[in-house]
């Protein structure tokens, strides 16, 4: 009971705190929301992208064309049987034959074409490993896919992480050290009435906790403000962006993910984890007990 | 209560205090006295842990403070009450909210924290300003705003750094009548002053330290050095 009055204080303070914070309070969250928003666009552009080139990605197929004597059905099924095959389908050498016939001018002569399995991988990561694992049953004879284009798209892939990665880190110091220079300037103007607490015996955790929560409610409303953008441009934004993408790459799906619940959630987390992490810094350096 | 071995502490070669000996008891009443610069300021931040000793131990309540951990330093000044001579009252915090600071930094029910609170003001007769903010009040009724939260948290010690250095000798003579008063009860007061006036007034322990060390220590003592040699 004790400790939940502590804490409860601890809060009490922090609205304190705030409140004397006054105009300063709105230029912290007016920058970190324009951070957060920046890096909340960013974050959605590389999402999406790694959607995009996810779904371009699922189209590759592997064809495996099968010796005679094996009965197709079976050898679907035993492909099937590998953890990262999406889908298996069957084209048989009658269908097949019967395709090239109604397409070209052929002549009469015995079906030459062999029966064919096309295979799609769960994810592009997958394409070269499903691919040799079919390239070893014995019902196989060859295999064909496009190899090149399966590393271009993992490249592509990889790249969008690191990248997005990348923006995170930098965006996540700026924010920190918007955080940290505010909190700073909140305990230097507050330096005597700090020294005052400490020597009448108070505790760190209740001279700080009020900066550290602070700094997260500093987190949390500037990724509140940047996710209402963010959620506006979604709205208005998004269906105009799809148009555009599948116009220019046809073979893209239409029901493009934009993921925007989980980039609303990591926005709120990461506000929060940066402005809390960065008063906690900025209080552990600054607040000599 | 309170107990200095063989204590030197020197800033950068400086020395501020050689080898201090002193042992204060419980429920005592004791002057430190002396020069600007004889260690007087030095002495008390040693017994509330603003400063470590170079050399030495430091007891409080039996407590050894040079082997206190940091992180007990808030307990140890828990039980002590500290009044200094600008106050330290926050000054965005009316008279009550300054008293029962500390209380409620600990947890204590707001009940509880008003009844003390009230209780502590009415030591130091301060019961009917206890809306008005620091600045609202004169220098003695400041420190008596600083006293009423030294005691509110009934501490077995109360240190008092040059607590009537900003005030009148007529509201002087009132606060040191006001700390007697609390060391009747049981309270070790231990005051550091230059105040000639307080001091001969009341004629009680004085220490006299000079030069970093400890020239005199008398029962019943005066301010001036040679009376308390000659006694």
């Amino acid at each position: 009971m004790r400790q939940l009055r502590i804490f409860f204080r601890v809060i009490i303070e922090t609205g304190i705190g705030v409140r004397r914070s006054g105009w300063s309070n709105w230029l912290v969250v007016s920058i970190l929301a324009i951070a957060l928003t920046i890096f909340g666009c960013i974050l959605q552009v590389t999402m999406t992208m790694k959607n995009v080139v996810t779904a371009w990605g699922s189209q590759l197929e592997i064809s495996a064309y099968l010796k005679d004597g094996f009965q197709p059905k079976r050898v679907a099924r035993e492909i099937s049987q590998i953890p990262e095959v999406q889908l298996v389908e069957i084209v048989t050498k009658d269908v097949a034959w019967d395709e090239m016939k109604a397409t070209f001018k052929v002549a009469s002569l015995a079906n030459p074409l062999p029966n064919t399995l096309h295979i799609r991988a769960s994810n592009p990561d997958a394409v070269e490993a499903v691919a040799a694992k079919v390239k070893l049953l014995g019902a196989v004879e060859n295999i064909r896919y496009p190899l090149k284009v399966a590393r271009k798209i993992n490249e592509l892939r990889n790249f969008i992480e690191i990248a997005g990665f990348a923006i995170t880190a930098a965006l996540s110091a700026a924010t920190l050290t918007v955080i940290g220079n505010t909190i700073h300037l909140l305990i230097e103007s507050r330096q005597r009435e700090i020294e005052i607490l400490s020597l009448m015996g108070v505790s760190p955790f209740y001279i700080k906790g009020p900066f550290v929560l602070q700094g997260a409610a500093y987190g949390a409303g500037s990724a509140t403000v940047a996710i209402i953008v963010l959620a506006i441009m979604h709205l208005y934004l998004d269906p105009y962006i799809t148009d555009q993408l599948v116009s220019l790459a046809p073979f893209l799906p239409r029901n493009i993910e934009y993921e925007m619940w989980q980039t609303f959630g990591i926005l709120l987390g990461l506000g929060v984890l940066v402005g809390a992490g960065g008063s906690a810094w900025t209080s552990g350096r600054y607040i000599k007990i | 209560m309170i107990r200095l071995q063989n204590v030197t502490k020197d800033y950068g070669g400086r020395p501020a205090l050689v080898n201090v000996n002193l042992h204060i008891a419980l429920g005592e009443f004791a002057f430190l006295v002396g020069p600007s610069g004889a260690g007087k300021s030095t002495l008390m931040r040693l017994l509330y842990r603003e400063e470590t000793p170079t050399s030495g131990s430091v007891f409080v309540g039996g407590v050894n403070l040079t082997r206190l951990h940091k992180r007990q330093v808030p307990l140890l000044r828990r039980r002590l009450g500290t009044i200094f001579q600008d106050y330290k009252l926050l000054p965005r915090q009316t008279v009550f909210n300054n008293v029962a600071y500390i209380l409620r930094a600990l947890g204590v029910d707001e009940k509880e924290v008003a009844k003390r609170v009230q209780s502590a003001l009415s030591v130091v007769s301060l019961e009917h300003k206890v809306d008005a903010y620091p600045d609202e009040l004169s220098g003695g009724e400041q420190q008596r705003v600083g006293i009423a939260r030294a005691i509110v948290n009934g501490p077995p010690v109360l240190l008092a750094d040059e607590p009537t250095g900003n005030l009148d000798p007529a509201t002087s003579l009132e606060i040191v009548q006001l700390l007697e008063r609390i060391a009747e009860r049981g309270t070790t007061v231990f005051i550091s002053t230059h105040d000639t006036t307080i001091v001969n007034a009341l004629r009680r322990r004085v220490i006299y330290l000079k030069g970093g060390e400890i020239v005199s220590d008398v029962d019943s003592g005066v301010y001036e050095l040679e009376s308390n040699l000659n006694v």
